[in-house]
């Protein structure tokens, strides 16, 4: 199967590694053998008809500060939309980074792939939280998929376990923590007693929070899984406007103390139960969702299961990469059961 | 609002179009305008297209002339700013330069497929949305206009019949208007024109005016939907049969697609559809009678059905086929066959009836596709062992009952019948909708105006 990768940052890399390192188990397991055919960052492309060295790819960002020093495969100056349009590919797996504003450059690529037939897998939250009913109707009217299990949830399938183990329940209403870097600052107040501004330079310390916190801190990232979740799930057509959000800097040690003395943390918590709500909520200590650090949780509430809880690792490099590879392995799996 | 050909047919139309825009604009009203060609251009592209086909050049100078002469015009009659109308003007002259080279080309090629032919008749929307552009902008309306394409409404390829991807639609739509819109910017969008997501023009259809201007009211959630157009509204029937038809005030949303399916041509049924789904009123209004109310089209709950009927409609031109055989008892095939054939000749079937004897299935065809329908079906089916027969009526006509009162209301059929019977007028075949909002009957061509006449009124629709 061949593959052009857009965005080549630490998912992109991390999954050009995966590629690199399971290609045997791949081919034996599920009988997939993934050709990088293009890879494509700010530099330019590297092109390969017949597959790219995903190692000697790596090395050259890693060296040069661009795939496009890949010796003679280099394309500089060559941008995603003419890669997405003129290299032939069964799939784009688009990884730029998020842009709540308007998407770009990620929902230009998506859109471009789509029409041009190929399958998509992204982990890009912005084209899906603008657009996602937009998206899925252009992949179906293309007859392509597209698939994101690396946006929510990271490597925990919070998505697939909606979608294929609650199937033929009925999924009513769900609810979590859905943003690991606001979880790992409020477990730190609630710990350490640190107002919230020492607890978010500790994070940005750690590594877990970006120098401009406010994607997180503010609701956003939480708020762009909601919509995928409402949409995937619950068959909502929603987009973020339609998402009331309530970030965590307005969270003091006072409103923390009060409500451990009641037995329970603050969370910020995403739920979709008739409105689609991001803010800051009290959990009871013990309860499922009341999970610290940079821990991820999802408790579905289904017709006939009841409610379940899904608990994970939210997000990292690494972990995503793995998401995207499930993306790869069932695109793969769909396209073996359509005749062609 | 949507303003429909005839209510742009020349420069003194778009200027009361203008005023009737600028009056709503005072009242306070947000708008996004559609507009549809000017009168007859539509008809006038098609025309040339085929005589383009057949390599006819001097038909084709004298259509872009003809073009050239009703648009100027309009423009000098209602663009008042001098500045403007230099710039409207030479925009059409652009548009209209690119007609003649595309219509050139055919002449050439000798080939209109259905892709080439959109792309012909989108110049009428073309021509006629920078005038309303102009004329707007002349009347201190702040103003811009797009072609369907610009819009953002994106369709299939489905080239002369486009389906619009609406969830692309909706998105595109809201990203390139919504702010203009919000900020009491009137975008003025050509109708009936969009494209593929190629970005290759294609139409939405005959009546895809009032496509476009539902798409955008769903796109923009606007309040209501105005058609204006050069009727007081829909009527109970057509007034050149019975004087004393009446506009209808209020219509469900089902009794308006029931009227769209049975010729009210003032309607296209998808464009009723995608208003319903989201509740949106929609009014038809006229633009030479704007102080009247028109008629409205809403949510049923909103709609009492007061009467039983609200509205006949009659179809003429029809006619009637009948496949018999008593081998036809119990073989679905036969059917199954039959109606491939009507498919594959992508034949219009307006009604169909089947007794439960089975022995015998009658449907009617317009009138003009009979003798090729008739043919067809003779050598597919005569000659085996079920079909016995195949025979043809053609001076028939439908009548059709619309009204949401009839659910469930005993007593309607004897009503009709009755009152047909009276008049002596025999019916030849009959079909109800389960859905029971209409109730559709043949009777003989010469006999469907006087049917009309006396339901009309037996039902009192011209009552008061």
């Amino acid at each position: 199967m061949r593959i052009i990768l857009v965005g080549f940052g630490v998912v992109g890399q991390s999954f050009a590694q995966l590629l690199a390192a399971r290609s045997p188990d791949l081919l034996k397991n599920h009988g997939l053998r993934p050709r990088l055919v293009a890879v494509v960052d700010r530099g330019g492309a590297a092109v390969n008809s017949r597959g790219l060295e995903p190692l000697r790819t790596l090395a050259a960002k890693r060296e040069k500060g661009s795939v496009a020093a890949d010796g003679e495969n280099g394309r500089p100056g060559l941008t995603p939309l003419e890669v997405i349009e003129k290299v032939g590919a069964e799939v784009v797996v688009e990884v730029t980074p998020t842009n709540i504003a308007d998407a770009e450059p990620g929902i230009t690529h998506i859109k471009a792939a789509l029409k041009s037939g190929k399958h998509v897998i992204t982990t890009n939250k912005g084209p899906l939280a603008l657009a996602f009913p937009a998206l899925m109707e252009l992949a179906d009217y293309n007859g392509v998929l597209l698939r994101f299990s690396g946006c929510v949830g990271g490597g925990t399938p919070i998505l697939e376990f909606a979608r294929r183990c609650l199937l033929g329940d009925r999924i009513m209403s769900f609810r979590g923590i859905l943003n690991g870097t606001t979880n790992y600052i409020l477990s730190q107040m609630t710990e350490r007693g640190w107002s919230f501004q020492e607890a978010l330079k500790g994070a940005q310390e750690a590594g877990y929070a970006e120098a401009d916190p406010s994607m997180d801190v503010d609701g956003y990232d939480a708020a762009c899984k909601l919509v995928i979740m409402a949409n995937w799930i619950l068959n909502r057509k929603a987009v973020l406007g339609d998402v009331k959000i309530e970030g965590i800097r307005g969270i003091t040690q006072h409103a923390i103390k009060e409500a451990l003395r009641r037995g329970r943390k603050i969370k910020l918590l995403a739920s979709a139960d008739g409105n689609l709500v991001v803010s800051p909520q009290e959990v009871p200590v013990g309860h499922p969702l009341c999970v610290d650090g940079v821990l991820n949780a999802v408790s579905f509430m289904s017709e006939y299961a009841g409610e379940e809880t899904l608990i994970g690792r939210g997000a990292g490099g690494k972990e995503t990469a793995s998401a995207v590879l499930r993306d790869l392995i069932l695109i793969r799996q769909s396209i073996a059961k359509i005749p062609v | 609002m949507k303003f429909g050909g005839t209510s742009l047919a020349d420069g003194d139309c778009i200027s009361r179009a203008c005023g009737i825009v600028v009056d709503s604009l005072k009242g306070g009203n947000k708008l996004a305008l559609v507009v549809s060609a000017m009168a007859d251009v539509t008809d006038e592209l098609v025309e040339a297209c085929r005589s383009a086909e057949v390599g006819n050049r001097s038909f084709i100078r004298n259509t872009v002339v003809e073009l050239r002469q009703l648009h100027e015009s309009a423009c000098r009659v209602s663009v008042t700013d001098k500045h403007l109308r230099n710039e409207v003007k030479k925009t059409v002259e652009e548009s209209l330069k690119e007609l003649e080279n595309v219509l050139e080309g055919i002449t050439y090629l000798k080939e209109v497929t259905p892709k080439i032919e959109d792309y012909v008749l989108s110049f009428g929307e073309r021509l006629s949305a920078p005038i309303v552009w102009g004329a707007l902008r002349s009347r201190g309306v702040d103003a811009e206009w797009f072609t369907g394409k610009e819009a953002g409404i994106v369709t299939d390829s489905n080239f002369g019949d486009a389906k619009p991807l609406m969830e692309m639609t909706v998105h595109q739509v809201k990203d390139r208007l919504q702010k203009l819109y919000e900020g009491g910017i009137v975008p003025v969008v050509a109708g009936f024109i969009a494209a593929d997501q190629e970005g290759r023009i294609t139409t939405l259809g005959r009546g895809g005016s009032d496509y476009t201007a539902t798409i955008l009211g769903c796109a923009l959630a606007v309040d209501e939907v105005w058609f204006w157009t050069d009727v007081d509204g829909l009527m109970t029937t057509d007034p050149a049969v019975e004087p004393s038809a009446k506009t209808i005030r209020k219509l469900s949303y089902q009794e308006a697609l029931e009227m769209a399916f049975f010729g009210a041509k003032a309607l296209h049924p998808k464009a009723i559809e995608l208003v319903m789904e989201r509740g949106i009123p929609l009014r038809i209004r006229n633009t030479f009678n704007p102080q009247d109310p028109g008629t409205a089209i809403k949510a049923d709950q909103e709609v009492e059905p007061s009467s039983v009927a609200k509205a006949i409609s009659l179809i003429p031109k029809v006619a009637i086929i009948t496949v018999s055989g008593a081998g036809m008892v119990g073989a679905p095939s036969v059917a199954s066959k039959l109606f491939e054939v009507l498919g594959r000749k992508k034949v219009n079937v307006l009604m169909i009836s089947q007794g439960s004897s089975e022995a015998n299935i009658s449907f009617a065809v317009p009138r003009e596709s009979l003798d090729e329908v008739l043919n067809t079906l003779e050598l597919s089916l005569l000659g085996g062992k079920y079909v016995r027969e195949i025979k043809a009526e053609e001076d028939a006509c439908i009548v059709a009952l619309v009204g949401a009162g009839m659910q469930g209301t005993p007593g309607v059929a004897a009503r009709i019948f009755s009152a047909v019977a009276r008049e002596k007028i025999n019916i030849r075949m009959i079909a109800q909708g389960s859905s029971e909002l209409n109730i559709s009957f043949v009777v003989k061509e010469a006999e469907g105006e006087k049917t009309v006449r006396a339901l009309h009124r037996e039902f009192n629709l011209g009552g008061k």
